[in-house]
């Protein structure tokens, strides 16, 4: 009954500031860079947001997660509006607060000048429980979540690398065999 | 007693226990009336809080400007030198009453308090404040700045970086509007004083990216200010501190923000 930090009986207020201890990825929301000298670049927002705990498997959730990584914004939440799995789901409303967030608290002009430059999974806390099947047998089934991260950069996505073809290989190969040395030898 | 505790046992519940019939309430066991539990209860040498545990609070502000000082039209552009300009001057403090009644009672409490002194040491403490907004002095910045008036100071700015310099004063701060207002209980006096600041100034806000939000490094701004200060009278330990910025209708509109 003293659990809420304070000792007086008529007052119900809670007086810890925190809910649970902050993952590393939503610390790195508040750091605070040095003010740009007027030469330099802009230097491009960038907005971590992440859900945790979401029924899902991180393996299936990859592959969503690999689907966005890149895209702008806009395109990322095309895709993930008509695609079928249960992830999509989450993931868009993940990315929907992002931009949210990311308008109102980071000074982002553009909502659509946002692209994705991290998407990630990772396991979350998983819970062990007894499968029942017939004849009085059981297993044990695993209840698997997994986290969600993003992270959103200001700008316009990066253009993607050219493919490397056969010649690229090929040209590799010989710049290789042309930059052998040969040892113990005049 | 302590067996059977008068005031404690509840007269009405029926315990369905199965005892030894019993054809009459036994003395112990009968409803008594509140006189006589009272009675009982002194008697047994119980002895039970008279107050409630309440949690006590400390108002060291109040909530709002008290009767807001209206500024006139066109304050600022109207030169001391020009007749308007000095009869808008003569205006001021010595006509209004409630301020000079409100004056009064401030020198009750405080007898160093004086229209001429006050301003300079308010200026003092807006510029001590507004250096401590800008180093992120979160105590120096509480004692300089009444409890309604950090919030809106401090809102908004954890992740941002701001560079804050007073470069002049363009007239000499002079006290404008006095009063003076109890609240709860009768005695309960807090005094605010209105001080009029025409100063230059350098504001620069970086947001978290280091990116120039709002105003320029290089670019001083003539600033026409309404601050108000408050003061907790009764408290001998009281100080005076930045209460709130009346902010007139026919002030010119703010920059927008860069993004």
């Amino acid at each position: 009954w003293l659990a809420s930090g304070s000792l007086f009986p008529l007052s119900c207020i809670h007086t810890s500031a925190s809910l649970q201890k902050l993952g590393k990825w939503e610390k790195k929301n508040r750091i605070v860079y040095p003010p740009q000298l007027p030469g330099e670049p802009r230097r491009p927002a960038e907005i971590y947001h992440c859900r945790r705990d979401i029924k899902y498997s991180k393996d299936k959730m990859w592959y969503l997660a690999k689907l966005i990584k890149g895209m702008s914004i806009d395109q990322a939440l095309a895709q993930l509006e008509f695609n079928d799995k249960k992830g999509a789901k989450v993931i868009k409303e993940v990315l929907l607060e992002a931009q949210e967030m990311a308008v109102r608290n980071h000074n982002v002009e553009f909502k659509s000048n946002l692209h994705i430059a991290e998407s990630m999974t990772g396991r979350g806390r998983y819970v062990k429980r007894i499968r029942y099947h017939g004849k009085g047998m059981f297993g044990i089934m695993k209840i698997v979540r997994c986290h969600y991260f993003v992270k959103l950069v200001e700008g316009p996505p990066p253009p993607p690398e050219p493919q490397r073809t056969g010649f690229d290989q090929a040209k590799e190969y010989v710049q290789q065999l042309r930059s052998r040395t040969l040892v113990n030898t005049l | 007693s302590v067996l059977h505790p008068a005031g404690a046992a509840p007269a009405c519940l029926v315990v369905p226990v199965r005892t030894k019939k019993r054809f009459s309430v036994p003395e112990w066991a009968r409803e008594l009336s509140p006189e006589e539990k009272e009675k009982r209860l002194k008697s047994s040498g119980a002895v039970f809080p008279d107050q409630r545990i309440e949690r006590t609070f400390y108002l060291a502000c109040t909530a709002d400007i008290i009767d807001p000082y209206v500024p006139p039209e066109g304050d600022a552009r109207l030169t001391s030198l020009s007749k308007d300009g000095l009869k808008q001057k003569m205006e001021k403090l010595k006509q209004t009453a409630a301020s000079q009644l409100a004056l009064r009672k401030v020198k009750d409490h405080d007898p160093d308090f004086s229209t001429k002194t006050f301003p300079e040491k308010a200026q003092e403490i807006f510029i001590e404040a507004h250096n401590c907004l800008a180093n992120f002095n979160k105590q120096k910045l509480h004692s300089l700045v009444t409890e309604r008036c950090y919030p809106e100071m401090v809102r908004g700015n954890r992740y941002k970086t701001i560079r804050w310099s007073f470069v002049e004063s363009l007239e000499p701060p002079r006290v404008v509007h006095v009063r003076c207002d109890s609240i709860m209980n009768r005695g309960n006096l807090y005094g605010q004083v209105t001080v009029r600041m025409h100063t230059r100034q350098i504001l620069a806000i970086y947001d978290r990216f280091g990116r120039l939000m709002y105003g320029g490094e290089q670019v001083p701004k003539d600033v026409l200010e309404y601050v108000v200060f408050e003061r907790y009278l009764v408290n001998p330990y009281g100080t005076w501190r930045m209460h709130g910025k009346i902010v007139p209708q026919w002030a010119p509109p703010k920059d927008p923000i860069v993004k």
